[in-house]
């Protein structure tokens, strides 16, 4: 047992009580001579080389000196004198608690334990005096950090004077001319307007212009640039392709996934509300304060509608949408991963801070002391994300949402309560069938081999296959007459892997149940069928041979008894997984331990009994249609308070069952201005943390934000390591600019699209990528515009646009056959593994499974979405290469494009240039034209063909990969 | 590893064609982010090497070390037995452990070689190799359920979002081929964590795993994607000279910018793995004894048989980290006999006779001197039985493995079980020990091989593992 001792106070005294005793003992001279002799030679030999001040100090207990141990360790002292069974160090050296085993190499011998417990029993006499040494100081202090950039408060400031007056068209650009001056540098010219569309248009689209659109834009603004240039972006930032592209940055700052990905991989069903919910922010303008203030809290704000609380509860998916490894067997272990990962998010997404470095022991360069991140901890721990801490696979919370109109509204909350009468009804019928058919025993059916039976004359929890989810194409048959129900499945022995059937039955209750599975054999079938059974205690595998006859009845197989709860997640599961022949799948029945097995002609004597019966039949019917015609109620991922808020103890290097000192719940303590929000007890603390953090007084959020957003539209942050703000991160190369557009950024009501305007507006900007100057290679002067890569969605998005093929409906649920699939359940993870990802949609909507990306996705740098991220790597290796010279996606693209530009048309050099403006929004020049021609000339294949080829090309071409 | 002092721009004009170099020089991520270029090229090791490769051979679900390779006379004689074990699950679940009931091996045991070790006949053609052997009996690890342990035995972490050990390996040595990755994995499963097993997570993407085929997919069909023409060669050839002529142009506009060139010459790397790669994937040039040593062409052993071909032929060719997967994509996968233990022997079938040829030909070509072979799985198995008494659960806390070649000890066995093989309790050997033990013997000093990320170092090992010297000859 690990306690921490401030707990318990007795056992204090009693330590020091033990001390003066072991102090008289020391003066003993047989114990002294005991230890001398057998005690400490084994200490030096078995002890020293990880617990003394000459070698090491690991877990801070030193047993070099009388001090040392009874000082302790991390976990509190090592021995108690005179008491065996409380001495850690006898517990250790016992080998029986897993997670405290000294030596940790090896076990020491049941002489030298005796040893141990001898010397400890006898009052642990030992005359060493401790030897000092000095405790390093790391990182930061508090008060120090207070003066570090990042935590001092944002600073007024206005626009610097400049040489160059003529330059600057706003606030911005006087910020960066001046540092420009001061080392003798001058801005870049101006982009050609073909540049800064093309620029423009990616983005804040994500997409490239037309050459109708380009050719617009061209002619407004020989006209009059400025006006030209302000109206496209007003006309952008106005268009859902906004939100989208935009919508997308923040997906990426929240790790958004569809999957759990980890050790056993979840589909995420709701998790595409949550990237609604982003993009409609970003369309919406909705102010950035209220927006962080929803994902962290948005349960706890109140609401003026339904609509206002099904967005506020769907925010907080936020917090739910981490790479959770749900598998972990030890759920206290698991409770604290998940909320260590909600810190490290929420500490990178809204505050650029590292907070993840102090779980184990205070931050080794920021000043965040290991008491701050558990004060965090407390809050999050008062936090509930997972369902429960029981479930075998644990999961996160389906919150119910209130629909959106009244009425529906109403007519759902109806059919609720129909369903909960009926189960009800279904419960006491069932207890009286019980009592009715007690006389009765099990027999043998009486039912013919070749003849189907209704599954109304089956007892027990009967599924046809017809009521079970499946998953790949399985063939519905009847040719075997002896079937239950409207026939079996089969999986025509084909699509090995591919396929599954899923079962999952409504328990009316919980208890023990005998599972039986129905098949049709023949003696071409599969000999191993793979079926899981998910129950409340585990997960089995059973194999069934389908060449045997069916045991029971020649229908059924038992595949054993197992718990199963009446509201948890069990599943009985059919693969065709390894199997080499034919697959059958005709039902599943789950018959109550001890309750009698009874068929339709046992009840011929007993009134009572097939009344009951009937009755159970008739409930059990309703209950089906119910569900399935019922008003559907949906839900979101979503957190909640917990009933027991609590603050939480600080985790001994961050190993969650070795607690010390419990820390109130609080934030940052170096980014406090003024007094931090108080919590109430019963309140969990996640309210006045959203609070904090969207506090225009916090000297983190706006600054991390506006960086954000500079950095998305230059390629580079003012802060260039745009995640990570602390001292091991990058200083603001101007840091007056920083200040400047947080505070503008706050007073302009924390919008996103004004910040936008304002920076893509600015002279700045919109200059041109030129290869800069030797003295500032990083360009972080900002004297240039730099070219970007297109990103993965940029890339496949433009494809398909300029292919006439993206699909532009927006928003709603993209996984197909995902449906309102059970969190938990074995078929949701069989969509990920077998998807085929068809859709033309934009990106931003393709599923964003974990553990399967799709291929583009993945190639160009966007294959992790495991961690919060503000900037993408960019990577250039041979596979992506290989995917645009050699995938089918882009030739079928090119072939899409090239059919369109011949057919419009009707000469080479016309086709050239509209082939150029297309995809690389310019026409072509003198020599690129020269090629093409050259290239068509020596063609040998059909014109569509090579121009196919042609336009290949073209997407392969760096000026279409890069955005000047 | 030193935070770079260079930035990256002066990085790439002085080292030239070498940009691989720039990514390992240990640049944190947040300034490499527009800077990671490929290929990566091969980089000089803390120390000596002993082994230039490893080839580990995963045996996914965990297969019973109590029936394999830790002999256990007392399991024979207390068979059926009701004893008090701490079991791993039910203390993380409940804090209690039931009684549970002893079951003895279902395969006999007996001694091998020239050095007399144990092992069953689970696998009597492995057993020939016993003397080539070093057998780790004292195993342990973290994560009781498949995804953690999974997790851990690659990533050195159950839960938290790390790289892959062969992701570690590529950015500490770099590739000794350019034109093929440095890090592949044959046939990897998509389940119990499945990409993040050969993922880089924070490290640049040049070090992630690349998968060939997947679990599930027939190993004679799998493949490195996209390296096929859809074009005849002739005008796949044509129309790559148009792109290089675009781009050569295009380039022109935009003089001295390094990133556009690494552009320019990954389109080269790619135009010559669509020659190379294929020929290293296919199986030309491998006489019918080779096949047969394999046992290519015989049902039980092909699929496995051209996994471990395979992974011989990317060994040859210079690939550093070479993962043969025997699993598959469900969450019990292959090995996991809970019930039905018997289940061992045909999955062991299928790999014994491929894996023992894949020792005899790596021996034969003069391979095995400084490559390592690594053969086994997440964790091994209780040596009691569970809930319907056919089969075994997962054992974490004691479990064995062997490694073979690249200079470690050959037919020894170190470390102990307990009597009953449930924990490791003489000379522990921790995954992390492992991990550490393995980079040590590619040169690597495992906490020396850090990448700074989010604002503090990492390694594969954490602030844990320790090298084994013992098990080095």
């Amino acid at each position: 047992m690990l306690v921490p001792l401030m707990k318990y106070p007795l056992l204090k005294i009693a330590a020091l009580s033990a001390l003066s005793l072991s102090s008289l003992a020391a003066s003993d001279n047989a114990g002294v001579d005991f230890f001398e002799r057998k005690v400490r030679p084994l200490l030096v030999e078995r002890c020293f080389e990880c617990h003394s001040t000459e070698k090491k100090i690991k877990g801070g207990l030193s047993l070099d000196s009388q001090e040392g141990w009874h000082k302790g360790g991390d976990t509190g002292p090592a021995l108690v004198p005179n008491e065996v069974d409380k001495s850690l160090m006898i517990e250790a050296v016992r080998y029986k608690n897993r997670d405290l085993q000294m030596p940790p190499k090896q076990k020491l011998s049941a002489e030298e334990v005796r040893i141990l417990e001898d010397w400890v029993k006898s009052g642990a006499p030992d005359p060493r005096v401790a030897v000092k040494a000095a405790k390093k100081q790391q990182g930061l202090s508090v008060a120090a950090g207070r003066k570090f950039w990042c935590y001092a408060p944002v600073k007024e400031e206005a626009a610097p004077v400049v040489k160059n007056t003529s330059w600057p068209r706003s606030a911005i650009d006087g910020f960066l001319l001046a540092k420009m001056e001061a080392v003798n540098r001058s801005p870049a010219p101006d982009a050609t307007p073909e540049v800064l569309a093309r620029r423009l248009y990616f983005t804040l689209s994500g997409l490239p212009p037309t050459p109708e659109e380009l050719q617009a834009f061209l002619l407004r603004f020989k006209q009059d640039r400025l006006t030209a240039t302000s109206e496209l972006v007003d006309t952008l930032l106005a268009s859902p392709r906004f939100g989208e592209t935009w919508g997308r940055h923040w997906l990426d700052v929240a790790r958004f996934a569809e999957s759990s990905g980890g050790g056993r991989t979840l589909l995420f069903k709701d998790a595409w509300r949550f990237r609604d919910y982003v993009v409609s922010a970003f369309n919406a303008d909705l102010p950035f304060d209220q927006f962080i203030r929803e994902q962290l809290a948005g349960d706890l704000l109140p609401s003026e509608n339904a609509s206002e609380r099904r967005r506020k509860l769907t925010a907080t998916a936020f917090l739910a949408l981490g790479p959770t490894n749900y598998e972990e067997q030890d759920k206290q272990l698991l409770r604290f991963d998940v909320i260590d990962e909600q810190l490290e998010t929420v500490g990178r997404a809204f505050l650029g801070q590292t907070i993840g470095c102090a779980r184990c022991h205070d931050h080794k360069f920021d000043p965040i002391p290991q008491k701050d991140y558990y004060a965090l901890a407390g809050i999050f721990a008062s936090t509930r994300t997972l369902f429960n801490y029981t479930d075998n696979v644990a999961r996160w919370i389906s919150t119910p949402l209130p629909a959106e109109a009244a009425q529906q509204e109403e007519a759902v909350k109806l059919d609720e309560e129909r369903l909960a009468a009926l189960r009800k009804e279904l419960e006491t019928a069932q207890a009286e069938l019980r009592v009715a058919s007690a006389s009765l025993t099990a027999a043998g059916t009486s039912a013919v081999a070749g003849t189907a039976i209704p599954v109304a004359q089956l007892s027990g929890i009967v599924l046809d296959d017809s009521d079970a989810k499946i998953v790949g194409e399985w063939k519905h048959s009847t040719s075997v007459r002896s079937f239950i129900g409207k026939g079996y499945l089969s999986d025509n022995n084909t699509g090995k892997g591919e396929k599954t059937v899923t079962f999952s039955p409504l328990i009316p209750k919980t208890a023990r149940y005998e599972v039986r599975l129905a098949y049709t054999h023949a003696p071409g079938r599969a000999k191993n069928v793979r079926v899981n059974i998910l129950h409340a205690d585990g997960e089995d595998t059973v194999f069934v041979d389908q060449t045997e006859v069916p045991p029971i009845d020649g229908r059924f197989v038992s595949l054993g008894k197992y718990r199963f709860e009446s509201e948890g997640a069990g599943y009985v599961m059919v693969s065709n997984e390894g199997t080499a022949n034919f697959v059958t799948v005709d039902a599943l029945q789950l018959l109550e331990e001890g309750a009698p097995a009874l068929k339709g002609e046992d009840f011929a004597d007993n009134k009572a009994a097939a009344d009951s019966k009937k009755r159970v039949r008739e409930l059990d019917a309703a209950i089906k249609k119910a569900i399935k015609e019922g008003a559907r109620r949906e839900t979101a991922m979503a957190v909640e308070d917990d009933l027991h808020a609590a603050d939480t103890q600080i985790r001994i290097r961050g190993v969650e069952r070795q607690r010390g000192e419990t820390i109130p719940r609080g934030f940052l303590q170096v980014a406090l201005q003024g007094e931090a929000p108080p919590i109430s007890g019963s309140a969990s603390g996640r309210l006045q943390l959203a609070e904090w953090i969207a506090s225009a007084q916090n000297p983190l959020t706006a600054r991390v934000q506006v960086n954000r957003i500079w950095n998305w539209l230059f390629g580079a942050g003012i802060v260039r390591s745009v995640d990570n703000f602390g001292t091991t991160g990058d200083a603001p190369s101007h840091p007056e600019l920083l200040d400047y557009l947080a505070r503008r950024f706050v007073q302009e009501g924390w919008s996103v699209k004004k910040l936008i305007r304002e920076i893509v507006l600015s002279r700045a900007w919109q200059q041109a990528v030129t290869p800069g100057d030797a003295s500032d290679p990083e360009n972080a002067l900002f004297a240039h515009a730099n070219r970007r890569r297109l990103s993965a969605e940029q890339l496949r998005d433009a494809l398909l646009w300029i292919g006439g093929n993206l699909d532009t409906s927006l928003g709603g649920p993209n996984i197909k056959g995902a449906g309102d699939v059970d969190a938990n359940n074995g078929s949701a993870q069989n969509i990920e593994y077998a998807y085929v990802f068809e859709d033309n949609r934009r990106g931003v909507y393709t599923p964003a499974f974990r553990n399967k990306r799709l291929e583009l996705f993945e190639v160009f740098d966007f294959g992790n979405i495991n961690q919060p991220m503000g900037q993408r790597n960019t990577s250039t290796v041979a596979p992506q290469s290989l995917y645009l010279l050699n995938h089918p996606f882009v030739a079928e693209q090119a072939r899409l494009t090239a059919a369109r530009t011949f057919a419009q048309n009707d000469n080479n050099d016309a086709r050239l240039t509209r082939a150029f403006t297309q995809i690389l929004g310019r026409p072509p020049r003198p020599a690129e034209r020269l090629s093409c021609q050259r290239f068509l000339a020596s063609a040998t294949s059909p014109p569509e063909e090579s121009w196919q080829q042609l336009h290949q090309m073209l997407f392969c071409s760096i000026d279409f990969r890069y955005i000047e | 590893m030193n935070t770079s002092l260079f930035t990256r721009r002066s990085a790439l004009q002085t080292l030239g064609c070498g940009f691989g170099q720039l990514a390992l020089a240990g640049i944190a991520a947040e300034q490499l982010a527009r800077a990671e270029v490929g290929p990566v090229s091969a980089k000089e090791p803390h120390h000596q090497p002993r082994a230039k490769r490893i080839i580990f051979l995963f045996m996914q679900g965990g297969v019973s070390h109590v029936d394999s390779f830790d002999h256990k006379p007392l399991l024979e004689r207390e068979d059926g037995r009701m004893l008090d074990f701490a079991d791993l699950r039910s203390l993380a679940k409940t804090g209690k452990s039931p009684q549970q009931r002893v079951m003895k091996p279902l395969w006999d045991f007996a001694q091998h070689g020239q050095s007399g070790l144990w092992a069953s006949n689970l696998f009597p053609e492995m057993a020939q190799h016993m003397d080539d052997l070093c057998v780790i009996r004292s195993m342990h690890t973290e994560g009781i359920a498949h995804g953690p342990a999974t997790l851990f035995l690659h990533t050195g972490s159950t839960n938290f979002v790390r790289p892959s050990m062969g992701a570690w390996i590529s950015y500490g040595l770099g590739a000794e081929n350019e034109s093929l990755p440095s890090f592949v994995t044959i046939s990897p499963s998509l389940g119990n964590g499945g990409p993040r097993n050969y993922g880089n997570a924070f490290l640049p993407a040049v070090y992630q795993g690349t998968s060939i085929g997947r679990a599930g997919v027939p190993a004679k069909d799998a493949t490195i994607g996209n390296l096929r023409s859809p074009r005849s060669p002739e005008e796949a050839r044509r129309q790559f000279d148009l792109l290089k002529e675009l781009n050569a142009d295009q380039l022109r506009q935009k003089p001295g910018e390094t990133e556009l060139e690494a552009v320019l010459s990954s389109y080269e790397l790619a135009w010559k793995m669509q020659d190379s790669a294929p020929a290293v994937l296919g199986m030309d040039g491998e006489s019918p004894e080779t096949l047969a040593l394999y046992g290519i062409g015989e049902k039980a052993t092909d699929n496995f048989g051209r996994q471990c071909l395979l992974a011989r032929r990317l060994c040859e060719s210079g690939v550093r980290f070479i993962q043969v997967n025997y699993g598959d994509n469900t969450n019990n996968p292959a090995w996991d006999q809970h019930s039905n233990l018997k289940k061992h022997g045909e999955h062991a079938k299928a790999v014994d006779r491929p894996v023992a040829g894949l020792l005899a030909d790596l021996k034969q070509r003069g391979l095995l001197e400084d490559t390592i072979v690594w053969w086994g799985g997440e964790f091994g198995r209780t040596p009691y039985a569970e809930k319907n008494g056919t089969g075994r659960d997962h054992n974490p806390a004691g479990f064995s493995i062997w490694l073979a070649g690249g200079g470690f000890k050959k037919g020894i066995a170190y470390g102990e079980t307990d009597e009953y093989g449930h924990h490791a309790v003489v000379d522990k050997v921790h995954m992390h020990d492992l991990h550490a033990t393995l980079l040590h013997a590619l040169g690597l000093n495992h906490e020396a091989l850090t990448y700074r990320y989010a604002g503090r170092n990492f390694r594969l090992t954490d602030v844990h593992g320790r090298v084994v010297d013992d098990l080095f000859a």
